[in-house]
């Protein structure tokens, strides 16, 4: 579904933010990628949906090759690619209705499928009775959920997430990633980018970490850092966030997951 | 396009366009005065030529025939010119007609009940098939037998057409002065416009729309600029063609004023398409300028 070959990033003040990277990412895969601010992540991410475009190396999605992608080809590439922010990125003056259903009205879309499209995402994310308030009437959580509705909204293939968690607490977290495991589990490829170790640790898929720009360890059923068996365990948080107190028994089940 | 996506478009294009009133104004009013000036300019220049042509068609030799010459004489060399192909028309005015002419043409102006005598000459009218032969003609004219003296007012017309060009080509580019500085100020709006709205277009680009789309609300936007200043522009300029070039007309009533042979509304249409043209343009480009970074 998603292939980097020898890829490396270098920006024009000279930060090498990619160095050499060669990773495979299956269909319907639910993938972290951890490592500490600058280390790469978010300009990985970038480079899927054709935000940034490769110093050198290839880059495949979904069949694609987007690193030398037709500027005119973009937008079909970002139809297939949802993307959602630490930051929500949603439009203050418009409704979360208005929010979800102005990712399909830019592409053109025919009203009777904004009519259905619109309804189905936001039943998914659990706002179908919020659809009229502002962002500012929403939590952090919901707010971020109405960018997950409107990244889905086109119903696109692989969906990445930069930091979806980086804003809020713990409860929210927990909500949102309920919801990325979710549609995961409907066939969306789901791509993270965090360095939230609770989450990490909590959901036990595959964990990519990069430090420098290198992938330096890549785990199916990782935690945050496995190496170190980290401090994390030890931290107050934990408590107040009870899924992650499975890490423990190995098991790394979520039940709210399980449905 | 279903109701439901024009809609969408619609509601965008108004919230771009209300998003900075003032700009918007700015740049309308713009438009306004450059099509104002543009129309007004045209306008001059066609009544400025109009006259120009009328003069020159009726460019008369008047040619003056000695006080011995006989009506029989005279008639011969009506004959004589009418003959030659150049000629289009003859007219003899015995003495005492072109008294009657010039009492007429006169009247009010000069108390012409004070000649007591007839003081002109018979003379023949005499106009030209083409008038760049008018001097041609009249040389023909002098070296005729009973031909006192030959008169035709060219200089005149030259002059008058050689300064009407001037001025054409000073107010042509006043008019593209300010056509590029209404582009300007349109594009400098639009570019507002779009600053205010880099969330969205940045929203948009990363759901994938395609730059048409995306350039779209921007472009009617300009449209909208264009083309509400050149109304406003025309409806000033129906107002004056109205309402004041009747009274000027009244206050100068040997200047022809061929307002009638502008066809308005072709007119009205061309100033409209000017003004269309400068809003696509300019925010085209300044669209263009911000998406491509």
């Amino acid at each position: 579904m998603i292939t980097l070959r020898g890829v490396t990033l270098v920006y024009p003040n000279g930060t090498r933010a990619l160095d050499a990277i060669d990773l495979e990412i299956a269909k319907g895969s639910f993938v972290f990628f951890v490592g500490h601010s600058g280390t790469g992540k978010s300009s990985l991410l970038r480079l899927l949906y054709r935000e940034q475009v490769p110093s050198r190396g290839e880059v495949t999605v979904d069949g694609v090759r987007v690193d030398n992608l037709r500027r005119s080809r973009i937008p079909n590439l970002r139809r297939n690619v949802g993307v959602v922010f630490q930051d929500f990125k949603l439009l203050s003056d418009k409704t979360v209705w208005e929010n979800v259903a102005f990712a399909l009205q830019v592409t053109g879309a025919r009203t009777k499928d904004v009519m259905r499209q619109v309804p189905r995402v936001l039943d998914l994310v659990g706002l179908a009775h919020k659809s009229r308030m502002f962002p500012s009437e929403l939590s952090g959580g919901e707010q971020q959920r109405t960018a997950i509705a409107r990244a889905l909204v086109n119903n696109p293939r692989i969906l990445l997430c930069d930091e979806p968690t980086g804003n809020l607490d713990p409860s929210n977290t927990n909500e949102i990633m309920d919801l990325l495991h979710r549609i995961n589990l409907k066939g969306t490829t789901v791509l993270i980018a965090t360095h939230n170790a609770l989450v990490v640790d909590r959901m036990r898929r595959r964990v990519i970490r990069l430090e420098d720009g290198k992938i330096v360890a890549d785990e199916e059923r990782g935690y945050y850092n496995a190496a170190a068996g980290i401090a994390v365990g030890a931290s107050d948080d934990v408590a107040a966030f009870p899924l992650v107190r499975s890490r423990g028994n190995g098991l790394g089940t979520n039940p709210l997951l399980s449905e | 396009m279903d109701s439901g996506r024009i809609r969408f478009f619609l509601s965008e294009v108004w919230r771009n366009f209300t998003r900075n009133l003032v700009m918007q104004l700015t740049a309308i009013g713009t438009v306004t005065v450059t099509i104002l000036l543009l129309g007004s300019f045209l306008f001059t220049r066609q009544t400025l030529g109009a006259i120009g042509d009328d003069v020159i068609h009726k460019i008369e030799i008047s040619v003056f025939l000695t006080d011995s010459a006989t009506p029989a004489q005279a008639q011969a060399l009506v004959a004589t010119l009418s003959r030659d192909p150049r000629v289009k028309s003859v007219v003899y005015v015995p003495k005492a007609e072109g008294l009657q002419q010039m009492r007429e043409r006169l009247r009010g102006q000069i108390d012409t009940s004070l000649l007591t005598s007839n003081p002109l000459p018979d003379a023949l009218r005499v106009r030209v098939v083409d008038p760049e032969r008018v001097q041609n003609v009249a040389e023909f004219a002098r070296k005729q037998p009973n031909v006192a003296n030959v008169e035709y007012a060219q200089d005149a017309i030259v002059k008058l057409l050689r300064i009407s060009d001037v001025l054409g080509r000073i107010g042509l580019g006043i008019v593209a002065l300010l056509v590029f500085t209404a582009a300007i100020i349109i594009s400098n709006t639009i570019r507002l416009t779009v600053f205010a709205r880099r969330r969205e277009i940045a929203i948009m680009q990363l759901v994938g729309a395609s730059g048409f789309y995306i350039r779209m609300p921007f472009i009617c936007e300009g449209l909208v600029d264009g083309v509400l200043g050149a109304a406003l522009a025309l409806a000033l300029l129906a107002v004056a063609k109205f309402e004041l070039l009747p009274k000027v007309t009244l206050a100068l009533p040997f200047l022809p004023m061929h307002a009638a042979t502008i066809n308005a509304w072709a007119f009205a249409g061309e100033l409209l398409g000017v003004g269309a043209a400068v809003g696509i343009v300019s925010s085209w480009f300044s669209v263009g300028r911000y998406l491509r970074t």
